[in-house]
C-alpha cells in the first residue's frame, strides 16, 4: 500500500526529462536570436585592456573556431546536448579560459548553503507565523503580532540588506561587512572556517528571511482558514482533541500540503532570485556569478546558471512529486 | 432519567449590525435512549441549539440566557473550565457531522482517527488494546476490521458516515447529536446508516439528537419531534402526534411539503399547454444514437439509444442514486463531455460536429439548471449581471430598457419580485431565490430544451415544490421541453410524462410515472421506493440487516441488468443495447 505506483514514477521521470530538454534547448535558441557575437566581444575586451591588438582576425577566426561558432547549426545544437549532459558549458569569455563548470562549481555550494538554508528557516518560521494568525487559541499578543510583523514583507531585500548591514555590521559591528568567509582563513573543514562561514552568511540569510517569510506566512495563512472551516476539523473539536493536537495533526497537517509544492518551486528561483543581496554582501554565490556573467555578456556562464537552475527546479519538483504520495494517501490512488 | 436538559436556552450572535437572537428560550428535555429530532428550515437554530451543548458554537456565537444540564449527575455544562468541556466531548456528548464526504482527515488512517480520540481521553493506551477497540466499534457499525486500515479516500460516503457513527459511540456517551447525517446519501445508503445509527444508540442506551429538515426521515427515525421555526421550539411532542395531529400551521406547512408517491399534486397543470415551438414535420429534438461513455475501467453509461421529438413539450425524468450515470448523462446531452461512442443528434446534428454559429445556435436552445445555486453565479456581480449577459451575447437585447423588461418579466414568472432581487448580490439572496433566479435565466433564452439537473436537493423542502412548480410551468406555459435528472422519485413522479430508471449506466425501468414509480416491477426500483422515508409512522422501515440484505441484492442486480419497458408515451421513444 505504502508502495509508489511503477506508471506514477515513470510519468513523473519523463516529466522531468522533457523539462530539462526543453529548457536547454530553449538555453541553446535564445543567444543565438542575439546579435551579439561573443567572439567579437572577447576581442574587443581585449582591446580595451591592451590597445590595438595584433592579428585580430586570425584571432576571431581562432576564437570562432574554438567555440565551434563555424559548425552548422544543427551540429553546434548536438554537440550542445551532449555537453549539457556531461555538464560542460565550455569556457567563461569573461575569466577565458576557465570553464564555465568549474566556476558554477565555486559558487554552488556557497548559494545552496546560504539560500537552501534560508529558505528552510523561512518555510518554518513562515508557516507556523501563517498558521497562528489562523488558530483560535493563539495568544492575543500573538495574534497583534504577527500582522505587524508582516510589514517586512514590503521591504525589498536590498534595502533591508543594507539597513542590516548599517545596523549590525557599521553600528554596532557584531557580523562582517561583506565577503563570504574571513580573509585570514583558509578554507577546509577546520572550526576557524566553519565558525567564519556562520557569522559571514548570518546576516545575508537574515536579510532573506525577513523579508521573504510573509511569503509563506500568508499563503498558510489562506489555506489554515480553508482547513479551519472543514468538516474534519470540527469533528477534531467534537472529539475532545487537545487543541494542539488539533493544530498539528488535523490543521497544519493538511494545510501544508501546497505549500510543500510551492517550497520545490522557490528553490530554483531563490538559487537566481537573489542576486541583489549576493550583490552587497559580496557574497560569493550564484547570484554574483550570474549578474556579474551578465555585466560582461559572458554568454556561456549564463547559459550554465540557467541551465543548473532549471535542473534544479526540475529536480526539486521531482523529488516533492516523489515525496508525495507519502505526505497525501490520495495522489497514490490517482497515478494507479 | 434525563441526560440532557436545555433550560431556557437563548443564543446570541453579536454583529456590527446589531444582535441576533439565533434562539429563544429553548426549553427541551431528553432522556436516555430517547431519540429527538430536531426539525425546520435552515436558519431554524436547530444545528445551533444541539451545538450549545457541546460549547461549540461558531464565533462570535454563545448562550446569553439559560442552563444546560448534562447526564445523570447534572454537570452544568455552561460552568465547566475549557479542559472540563474537552474531556465531556465524544466521552459524554458526541457528535455525528453532516458532511460526510469531509468529515474524516483525509491524510490518516481510519483507525488511527479512532484511536486518537480514545487516547485524548483515557491517556496512552495499549496499542493492542486500542486495535481491538477499534475493530469492535467498526463491526458494530457493519463494517471489516481491514477498513482501519484504509484512509478515508478509500471509502464510500455510506462507509465513511458509518466511521462518523463509529468514532461517535466508541465512548459509549450519555447523548448522541446527529447534525443530519444523511443528507449527503442517496436513499439507500441512507436507510442502512440511519438503522446502523439507531442500532448502536439502542445498544449504548444514549440519548440521540437527530438534527433534519427531512419530515419522512423523522417519522422512520425517531421518537419526540422538536419543531423549530427562526429560534423558537414551535411545537414538541411525540412523532405520532406531531405527524397525525400537527397544531402549529409551521409543522403543517413542513408536512404538506413532503412529495409523496401517489396523492394529490402539487403543480395544478394549465388547462391549455402551450404549444412548442417546434414544427412538425421537423427532426427530433433530442436524439441519443447508442451513446455510451467510459471512463478508464469505469463503464458510466452503457449504450443506450432514444428519441424525443419535442412537437409537444415533455418532462422526461431520469432517475438514479449517484454513480449511476444520470449526471453523466446530463453533460453529454449539453455537449460538455463527448460520448465515448455513438452520437447525440440536436434537431438532427451532431452536436460534438457543429461549426461555430450551430454551436452558438445550440447553447442558445439548450439551457442548463444545476444543482447549487450557490456556485452557479459570481459573487462579484449583482445577480442581474447573470440574466443580463447571456441575454445581451445571444443578441436578443434591443435596448437596455427592454432587456430590464425581459428580466422583471422573468423574475415575475418565478414568482420572484424583481426589484427585491435584481439588484443584490448572490450573497444577500437565498438559496431558493438564487435557484428561482437560475430558472429565469433560463427562461429569458427562451431555450427549446432545459437539462435540470438535481435543480431543488440542495434547497429548503419548503421550497422544493414552489421551483419545480416554476421548472414545471416552464412546459406548461412556456412551451420548454425538459429533461429532469433527479435522485428524488416522488418530485419525478409528479413532474414527469415519462421516466427513466438508471442503474449503474443501465436504463433498468422505464415508462410513464404512474406505471414505473407507482407500481415498479423491477427489484432496483422496488428497493429505492421502499427505501424512501415516508412521514408515516407505522410504515416499517425495516433493520439496518434488511437494508445490508438490499445491498448485497443489488450487487446482484447489476451482474444482469435488463430493461423493463412500462408502456409509451407519444413523442418519445426508447431503446437499449
Amino acid at each position: 500500500m505504502t508502495k509508489i505506483p511503477t506508471s506514477y514514477l515513470m510519468n513523473r521521470a519523463f516529466t522531468l526529462v522533457l523539462t530539462v530538454f526543453i529548457a536547454a534547448t530553449l538555453i541553446w535558441i535564445i543567444p543565438r536570436l542575439s546579435p551579439v557575437d561573443p567572439a567579437e566581444i572577447m576581442l574587443s575586451r581585449m582591446a580595451a585592456g591592451g590597445g590595438a591588438v595584433a592579428n585580430s582576425d586570425q584571432i576571431l577566426a581562432q576564437l570562432q573556431e574554438n567555440f565551434g561558432l563555424n559548425d552548422p547549426l544543427i551540429v553546434q545544437y548536438f554537440k550542445y546536448l551532449l555537453n549539457v549532459v556531461t555538464l560542460d558549458f565550455g569556457l567563461s569569455t569573461a575569466n577565458f579560459p576557465t570553464p564555465v563548470s568549474e566556476l558554477i562549481g565555486q559558487a554552488l555550494p556557497w548559494t545552496l548553503g546560504l539560500m537552501i538554508l534560508s529558505l528552510i528557516i523561512t518555510f518554518i518560521i513562515g508557516n507556523l507565523l501563517g498558521a497562528l494568525m489562523v488558530w483560535e487559541h493563539t495568544p492575543k499578543l500573538w495574534k497583534v503580532a504577527i500582522p505587524a510583523a508582516m510589514v517586512f514583507t514590503s521591504i525589498p531585500p536590498i534595502l533591508s540588506a543594507l539597513l542590516l548591514m548599517w545596523i549590525f555590521s557599521a553600528n554596532l559591528g557584531w557580523f562582517p561587512l561583506t565577503g563570504s568567509y574571513g580573509l585570514l582563513v583558509e578554507p577546509g573543514w577546520s572550526w576557524d572556517f566553519i565558525v567564519s562561514v556562520l557569522h559571514h552568511g548570518f546576516l545575508p540569510a537574515l536579510s532573506i528571511v525577513v523579508v521573504t517569510f510573509g511569503f509563506w506566512a500568508l499563503g498558510m495563512r489562506g489555506l489554515m482558514i480553508t482547513v479551519q472551516g472543514e468538516d474534519y476539523t470540527t469533528l477534531a473539536k467534537a472529539k475532545g482533541l487537545k487543541n494542539r493536537y488539533i493544530l498539528y495533526r488535523y490543521m497544519i497537517r493538511n494545510a501544508i500540503l501546497p505549500q510543500i509544492t510551492a517550497f520545490a518551486l522557490k528553490i530554483g528561483l531563490l538559487i537566481a532570485g537573489q542576486v541583489l543581496v549576493e550583490r552587497i554582501f559580496a557574497y560569493n554565490g550564484m547570484g554574483k556569478l550570474l549578474y556579474d556573467a551578465i555585466l560582461n555578456q559572458d554568454f556561456p556562464v549564463i547559459q550554465g546558471v540557467s541551465y543548473v537552475i532549471i535542473l534544479m527546479t526540475a529536480l526539486s519538483v521531482f523529488v516533492v512529486d516523489l515525496i508525495y504520495p507519502l505526505i497525501d494517501p490520495r495522489i497514490r490512488h490517482e497515478g494507479s | 432519567m434525563t441526560v440532557l436538559d436545555l433550560q431556557n436556552v437563548s443564543i446570541d450572535f453579536p454583529t456590527s449590525k446589531g444582535v441576533v437572537h439565533a434562539v429563544k428560550n429553548f426549553t427541551l428535555q431528553i432522556p436516555k435512549g430517547r431519540r429527538v429530532g430536531f426539525i425546520g428550515e435552515s436558519g431554524s437554530g436547530k444545528t445551533t441549539t444541539a451545538l450549545s451543548a457541546m460549547r461549540m458554537l461558531a464565533s462570535p456565537g454563545f448562550v446569553s440566557t439559560g442552563k444546560i444540564f448534562l447526564g445523570e449527575d447534572r454537570t452544568d455544562v455552561l460552568g465547566l473550565s475549557a479542559e472540563e468541556m474537552r474531556q465531556a466531548r465524544l466521552s459524554r456528548i458526541a457528535y455525528i457531522p453532516q458532511g460526510a464526504m469531509n468529515s474524516l482527515n483525509p491524510v490518516m488512517r481510519i483507525e488511527n482517527q479512532i484511536w486518537d480520540g480514545i487516547v485524548a481521553h483515557e491517556g496512552k493506551t495499549d496499542p493492542a488494546e486500542l486495535k481491538r477497540r477499534s475493530e469492535e466499534v467498526l463491526a458494530g457499525v457493519g463494517l471489516e476490521p481491514h477498513v482501519g486500515r484504509l484512509y478515508p479516500h478509500e471509502l464510500s460516503g455510506g462507509m465513511k458516515q458509518r466511521v462518523c457513527i463509529a468514532i461517535g459511540v466508541c465512548l459509549a456517551p450519555d447523548i448522541i447529536i446527529a447534525d443530519e447525517p444523511t443528507s449527503a446519501l442517496d436513499v439507500i445508503t441512507q436507510r442502512h446508516v440511519m438503522q446502523t445509527l439507531r442500532e448502536v444508540q439502542d445498544r449504548i442506551g444514549a440519548g440521540l439528537i437527530l438534527i433534519g429538515h427531512d419530515m419522512g426521515l423523522m417519522a422512520q427515525s425517531v421518537d419526540d419531534l422538536a419543531v423549530m421555526k427562526l429560534g423558537e421550539l414551535v411545537e414538541f411532542g411525540s412523532v405520532r402526534q406531531i405527524i397525525e395531529r400537527p397544531e402549529h400551521p409551521y409543522t403543517k406547512e413542513l408536512i404538506s411539503s413532503v412529495p409523496l408517491v401517489g396523492g394529490e399534486s402539487f403543480l395544478d397543470p394549465a388547462d391549455q399547454p402551450a404549444p412548442s415551438k417546434i414544427e412538425a414535420g421537423a427532426p427530433p429534438l433530442l436524439e441519443f444514437k447508442q451513446v455510451s461513455k467510459v471512463y478508464g475501467a469505469v463503464t458510466a453509461l452503457h449504450p443506450m439509444s432514444f428519441t424525443l421529438e419535442g412537437d409537444t413539450p415533455k418532462i422526461i425524468s431520469i432517475v438514479g442514486q449517484s454513480g449511476s450515470g444520470k449526471s453523466t448523462m446530463g453533460s453529454i446531452m449539453l455537449g460538455f463531455n463527448p460520448p465515448t461512442s455513438g452520437q447525440v443528434l440536436f434537431e438532427g446534428r451532431d452536436i460534438n460536429r457543429l461549426s461555430a454559429a450551430e454551436a452558438l445556435q445550440f447553447r442558445k436552445d439548450v439551457q442548463a439548471v444545476f444543482q447549487d445555486p450557490y456556485a452557479c453565479f459570481n459573487p462579484f456581480y449583482r445577480v442581474d449581471h447573470a440574466l443580463k449577459f447571456p441575454y445581451k451575447q445571444f443578441g436578443y437585447s434591443k435596448s437596455d430598457a427592454e432587456t430590464q423588461k425581459a428580466m422583471e418579466e422573468a423574475c415575475t414568472a418565478v414568482g420572484l419580485d424583481p426589484s427585491a432581487v435584481l439588484r443584490r448580490y448572490p450573497h444577500q439572496l437565498s438559496g431558493g431565490q438564487r435557484q428561482r433566479l437560475i430558472v429565469a435565466r433560463a427562461l429569458m433564452l427562451s431555450p427549446k430544451l432545459l437539462i435540470a439537473d438535481e435543480p431543488v436537493s440542495m434547497v429548503d423542502a419548503s421550497l422544493r415544490a414552489t421551483i419545480l412548480k416554476n421548472i414545471y410551468d416552464l412546459k406548461e406555459k412556456f412551451g420548454i421541453s425538459i429533461l429532469y435528472i433527479t435522485h428524488d422519485l416522488a418530485t419525478a413522479y409528479h413532474v414527469s410524462d415519462y421516466v427513466m430508471v438508471l442503474y449503474h449506466g443501465h436504463i433498468v425501468e422505464a415508462g410513464p410515472p404512474k406505471e414505473v414509480i407507482g407500481d415498479p416491477q423491477h427489484p432496483y426500483t422496488q428497493l429505492l421506493i421502499d427505501s424512501i422515508p415516508w412521514p408515516d409512522v407505522d410504515r416499517d422501515w425495516g433493520s439496518a440487516s434488511d437494508a445490508r440484505a438490499d445491498l448485497d441484492r443489488l450487487q446482484a442486480i447489476s451482474d444482469r441488468p435488463e430493461t423493463v419497458f412500462r408502456g409509451q408515451v407519444p413523442g418519445f421513444a426508447l431503446a437499449t443495447g
